[in-house]
């Protein structure tokens, strides 16, 4: 495997992982209870659910109970927890699937193909019944999942340079681009608008965007996503060998990229008592493991989702 | 409680988040009449992960007629109750000189507004959530509700033009994780930066500053009581 993979790359690897998803309809919903046939997609990591609706609400027509329902009416669980649409669908897998995340030397447990336990990703669709304590509404233009998915760019965009001018000082066309871009999986397109966004390469972020969602509990309430996010800057003081000796050493302090590694050392000590090596729990981004040793800002330059975000799942070992 | 200037105003850092909630709330406590006169039925600081500060109004809201079809049968809670008593307290406060006000129905479809006041760890400036539920009314609760009961008339224009829909957004609770309006927090560093002074600010008047900045919008008024120059004296 190359092990030196440019962040184009990996970008690009990432827009084309897909998810397969078989989607039934609420056995509540249907005519025919549990016996309506599922809906089965390969569906793109970077893409929301919501996209899904109108196709879905064509093909399951015939079968509704309700048949005033519209698409915006639709909704996702799974094993009964809603779930939340603003978020990629790569990220909600990797939260609830419960599937072996992929590492260097494989995918998972050898047995994992086969005893084939989150392939494909049994998802179930309601068009009635609103989970108003659970979910936002949708509507039927598409403006509330826009908008969420704009505040989102917003907020990657503060992080990374400390104002939002950047994506509110975006053309109309280009900011509405940037979402169809995403909806589309045009990478091209993406690229183009979201490099006007970045800072160039040669300039660190100021803060970056990583958002780290902690394990699920098996009894916890589902809408309460735990979830950690602080002030992440790209590079740290250089940890000397020789810091415990003198503080007014006269060498200029250096600087060195912060690691994911210590990044979850440093916020969760106790699920990361080392950071150079994942001793309870690992850190998955894209259905991988990720090296304790990445540079933040190289993880988010290279694999970000549409909106700016890496959102690092940590999963238990064991 | 000890004011302290801020390390990088307008930013706030978690500890002066905190300390800002608490100087609000000893401010509200030490003055007596703040709460039934800004409308404010409740003031709650809640610290667990984080610091939050919860502020609860009730209005008493005029149903258009096409909606007052709508109206809820004689079921109530003594939670509602409750809500109801405050409710019309406070629309005893608002229009003692209308002696009618004594007599009337004590079904009046009532407005609660559960705010939310949290720290961004993004914008590090706070945000304000908030949560809509009726009381002797089944109404709705949408972003179209927001606008035609919770933001007065004189900010609907300018809020409604901004971003994909407005500078209300409809997302999540960061703490509950239940869906919540928000006040968009993109604009408040440059808001607070260009209206005060950063040395003049201390955690003791951020979130009176902030409150007329951001609050005034979603009808979140400041109690007069709270900003008279040197604060309520002790009694």
């Amino acid at each position: 495997m190359d092990n030196l993979a440019s962040p184009a790359a990996i970008q690009k690897r990432i827009w084309d992982g897909r998810i397969p998803l078989e989607i039934v309809l609420a056995p509540s919903q249907s005519r025919c209870y549990d016996q309506t046939d599922p809906y089965i997609v390969s569906f793109p990591r970077v893409c929301y659910l919501p996209s899904l609706l109108p196709k879905l609400r064509a093909f399951f027509s015939p079968y509704l109970i309700e048949p005033g329902s519209q698409h915006h009416d639709g909704w996702f669980a799974f094993e009964g927890v809603p779930l939340k649409w603003h978020y990629p669908i790569g990220l909600l897998f990797d939260l609830y699937a419960g599937a072996d995340p992929a590492t260097k030397t494989g995918f998972g447990s050898d047995d994992s193909q086969e005893s084939g336990s989150s392939f494909p990703w049994r998802l179930t669709v309601h068009f009635s019944d609103w989970p108003v304590e659970d979910l936002v509404q949708l509507d039927a233009n598409g403006i509330v999942m826009n908008d969420a998915f704009i505040n989102s760019v917003k907020e990657a965009d503060f992080l990374r340079n400390g104002t939002a001018k950047g994506i509110m000082s975006l053309s109309k066309e280009d900011s509405s681009g940037l979402w169809k871009a995403v909806e589309d999986v045009d990478l091209p397109s993406f690229q183009r608008i979201s490099n006007i966004l970045l800072p160039p390469p040669s300039q660190p972020f100021r803060n970056v965007p990583i958002r780290i969602f902690l394990p699920l509990l098996p009894d916890e309430e589902s809408g309460s996503l735990k979830v950690v996010q602080s002030p992440l800057p790209p590079l740290m003081q250089a940890l000397s060998v020789h810091s415990s000796q003198s503080i007014s050493s006269r060498s200029s302090p250096s600087t060195q990229p912060q690691t994911i590694g210590g990044v979850l050392h440093t916020l969760l000590p106790n699920l990361f008592p080392s950071r150079r090596t994942p001793v309870l729990a690992k850190p998955v981004l894209h259905g991988a493991v990720l090296p304790m040793s990445a540079p933040i800002e190289e993880i988010v330059r290279s694999s970000a989702y549409g909106d700016g975000w890496a959102y690092v799942v940590v999963r238990m070992m064991g | 409680m000890a004011c302290t200037v801020l390390s990088a105003f307008p930013y706030l850092t978690p500890d002066e988040f905190d300390c800002a909630c608490r100087a609000l709330v000893d401010r509200a406590g030490s003055c007596t009449a703040a709460q039934t006169d800004g409308g404010w039925s409740t003031l709650r600081l809640v610290s667990q992960n984080t610091t939050s500060l919860k502020i609860t109004r009730c209005l008493e809201v005029q149903i258009p007629a096409l909606d007052a079809d709508l109206h809820e049968p004689h079921t109530h809670t003594q939670a509602q109750a409750q809500t109801q008593a405050r409710g019309q307290a406070q629309a005893l406060e608002d229009e003692d000189e209308d002696p009618e006000a004594l007599v009337r129905s004590n079904l009046k479809p009532i407005l609660q507004i559960d705010y939310d006041i949290v720290l961004s760890p993004t914008y590090q400036v706070p945000v304000l959530y908030f949560m809509l539920r009726w009381h002797n009314h089944q109404g709705r609760v949408g972003l179209d509700a927001v606008y035609q009961y919770v933001v007065p008339e004189q900010y609907r224009k300018q809020l409604q033009s901004v971003g994909v829909m407005g500078g209300i957004s409809f997302g999540y609770h960061p703490e509950s994780g239940s869906p919540a309006f928000f006040v968009h927090p993109c604009n408040t560093v440059d808001a607070m930066a260009r209206i005060a002074d950063g040395q003049s600010v201390t955690t003791g008047t951020y979130l009176l500053i902030w409150l007329g900045l951001v609050g005034l919008s979603v009808n979140l008024h400041v109690p007069h009581e709270l900003v008279a120059p040197d604060g309520p004296s002790p009694s």
